[in-house]
């Protein structure tokens, strides 16, 4: 058999709805090559009163938190040394790795200029958050490939480059923390030039610590929507038990997010807050159900333990952040009277971008060990005088 | 970026004074013709008034606005050119990633096509809507008057200044403010006691003189504070978030795992055995 019989085989074998991602990341596909040879213009609703649309809104602003998974996770499992949750750190790894590189493509599809990409590393310009996100998203999706190595290692069975990898691992967690909360926050930082664009119900000077504590939020709340799923859909084992742990740390989480953002709000905040009625209602639907809900529910020991009623919430919050993100980079930003609504290609596109995120990683689950935790039954053959891969140890912890 | 202890009375300024302007639009040709723009078809009255065309855009660096209004039961015409304020600390040059504009010591706030990545971030941060642009193109760059800094640098004024008979003054910006203020003083019923672009935005290179109140011109309420300072407040800190988070981090996770450490060295002493033997 030809390499393109067996794949064409091993596609066929897969599940429909695999099959349905993989049209739907072919037509996002052509909708971007569309978008290239044809230009922004024709092919999006963008214009001088808009030129920030979807794209930017969706594949970038939101896309970011969405993928806070892996930074969050790690910081909590290795720097607070909550062992017991390292089993879901290793999918949440690859979310965020997957998110990160879909982030680029979302950030490259939407430049004017896409071939001059590399004109950031040369032309610096410290005063920009633009500069600081492409600097910060460049480092870290880096530090997540590099992360994302161990699997692949594990795979197939390359030993020195895996020591070499757990040797690094603690630095790699912490560098990533770092720079998440920095790229996090600066993607609110975009929105404080906006001064008399951005609605005041969201334009306030702690916009930046806003958006990195609700990326905290998210990524608590995808690891576990990501986890439940794949218990549910393909057959990996149920985390229900280490999901209650985070879903005991969300409320706190959400808590503290409520509080810095009324305080700014009612403090901070210059200029009317009730003037406009449909943002006004939008406001209120992202904090009362996208987060006040979602915090009540998971006040409950009984949502808590409850492995549909805790997704629901934990879906919830995912909800109240996306919207959190598309208020204050599209609707806050709208001036009374103008609107904007994306195209086909447009949207085409950014379906595609979801398609594909969840079509690689269900992929990635299929072909390389990201569910299984004991990487202790691998047999590293070297000897190990540094006591990097003691027995009992899941991937690579407690080491300092 | 602006230096920041660039005296900007000594830049070059606009002095606008719209009660003479006669609408006759000299400034936007010679614009065009000076800048090699190409022409836009339009229609009447696809904008808010008389004016054409409706909008800025990539081929319309400045444009004047007509607005219509009663006084004394006549019908009257106010006029407003409307330009790159060439802001004196412009949120342009400070959000761009890669510095594609800047501000020159001579006044103009210029704008480098070799470098921009076309992220129109630009566009967003502008408190007045002045960078367009070339949606018509396939790679497309931002477009916006250049104040004819090629002009200005040469010791010439910009085409529309030359060409306008009355209602344009170049000159150091500190001269036009108080020829202003001068007119003001001459004629107090005639203009409103204020000047738009002294303050806004922290100071800009263009100065107008109304007798009409500014909002009913569609000019914009801006903050008075220069805008780079908004995301600076947050930007400075990220050296010192960068250190303290990664260096708490670190020293937490240490002491965590030391712990444990000690416990399982302590553990092997005992045992005797070594990892290698039983793995
Ligand atoms: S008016 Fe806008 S484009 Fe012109 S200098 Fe100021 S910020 Fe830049
Ligand atoms: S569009 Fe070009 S000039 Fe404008 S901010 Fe982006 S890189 Fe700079
Ligand atoms: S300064 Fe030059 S580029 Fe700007 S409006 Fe006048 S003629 Fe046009």
């Amino acid at each position: 058999m030809t390499a393109a019989k067996i794949i064409a085989n091993e596609i066929k074998g897969y599940h429909r709805f695999v099959q349905f991602l993989i049209v739907l990341v072919a037509v996002g596909a052509l909708a971007s090559l569309a978008r290239f040879v044809f230009g922004l213009g024709v092919t999006t609703n963008l214009n001088d009163t808009f030129p920030w649309g979807l794209w930017i809104s969706f594949d970038v602003v939101t896309a970011v938190p969405l993928a806070a998974g892996a930074f969050t996770l790690g910081a909590i499992v290795h720097c607070f040394h909550i062992k017991k949750l390292e089993p879901l750190v290793r999918p949440a790894i690859v979310t965020g790795f997957l998110g990160y590189s879909l982030v680029s493509v979302g950030l490259l599809l939407d430049l004017g200029q896409p071939q001059r990409c590399w004109h950031t590393m040369v032309y610096w310009n410290p005063h920009s958050p633009m500069f600081e996100v492409s600097m910060c998203i460049m480092a870290y999706t880096t530090v997540l490939f590099l992360e994302f190595l161990s699997p692949v290692c594990e795979k197939f069975g390359y030993h020195v480059p895996l020591r070499l990898l757990r040797t690094i691992e603690m630095p790699l967690v912490v560098a990533a923390a770092s720079i998440s909360t920095l790229h996090q926050s600066s993607l609110g930082t975009f929105f404080l030039i906006a001064v008399d664009k951005l609605h005041s119900l969201w334009y306030n000077p702690l916009l930046p610590l806003l958006f990195w504590i609700s990326a905290m939020c998210a990524g608590i709340s995808i690891i576990i929507v990501e986890a439940t799923m794949s218990h549910k859909y393909m057959g990996q084992p149920d985390e229900g038990e280490l999901l209650e742990t985070l879903a005991k740390i969300l409320p706190w989480v959400i808590t503290v997010y409520l509080t810095v953002k009324f305080f700014s709000l009612f403090a901070l905040t210059q200029g009317p807050l009730f003037n406009r009625p449909g943002l006004l209602v939008l406001f209120i639907v992202e904090v009362a159900v996208g987060m006040i809900l979602p915090l009540v529910m998971l006040m409950s020991r009984k949502v808590r333990e409850d492995n549909r009623l805790r997704a629901t919430a934990a879906w919830l919050v995912i909800a109240g952040i996306i919207l959190n993100r598309f208020n204050v980079s599209m609707f806050g930003m709208e001036a009374p009277g103008t609107f904007y609504y994306p195209s086909f290609i447009e949207s085409l596109v950014t379906i595609g971008i979801i398609a594909a995120h969840i079509l690689f990683f269900v992929l990635i689950a299929k072909y390389f060990p990201i569910f299984e935790h004991h990487p202790e039954t691998v047999d590293y053959s070297i000897p190990d005088h540094f006591h990097k891969t003691e027995k009992g140890h899941a991937h690579g912890a407690a080491k300092a | 970026m602006s230096s920041e202890n660039q005296d900007f009375n000594k830049t070059k300024a606009f002095l606008i004074d719209m009660t003479k302007c006669t609408g006759c639009r000299g400034c936007q040709v010679a614009c065009k013709q000076w800048n090699q723009l190409g022409a836009e078809k339009t229609e009447f009255f696809t904008g808010e008034g008389y004016q054409n065309p409706p909008l800025m855009s990539e081929y319309t660096f400045t444009r004047i606005k007509f607005r219509d209004y009663e006084k004394n039961g006549q019908n009257e015409f106010a006029f407003y050119k409307e330009m790159c304020m060439h802001c004196n600390e412009p949120a342009c040059a400070s959000v761009c990633p890669v510095g594609a504009f800047k501000k020159t010591k001579e006044g103009p706030v210029t704008y480098d096509a070799e470098r921009c990545i076309g992220c129109r971030f630009c566009m967003v941060a502008c408190p007045f809507g002045v960078p367009k642009y070339e949606w018509s193109k396939a790679l497309p760059l931002v477009r916006k008057c250049t104040g004819c800094y090629s002009r200005v640098k040469e010791g010439l004024k910009p085409a529309c200044a030359t060409t306008c008979v009355s209602a344009i003054t170049y000159g150091n910006r500190e001269d036009m403010i108080k020829e202003a203020n001068k007119r003001i003083a001459a004629r107090p019923e005639k203009y409103l006691k204020k000047l738009y672009g002294s303050e806004e935005a922290g100071g800009t290179s263009v100065i107008y003189l109304t007798a009409l109140p500014f909002d009913e011109l569609g000019f914009k309420p801006v903050t008075k504070r220069p805008l780079p300072s908004y995301t600076w407040q947050a930007l400075r800190l990220v050296p010192g978030i960068f250190l303290t988070v990664g260096g708490s981090l670190s020293l937490l996770s240490w002491f965590n795992h030391r712990k444990e450490r000690i416990a399982k060295e302590e553990e092997q002493r005992k045992s005797g055995a070594t990892p290698k033997e039983e793995s």
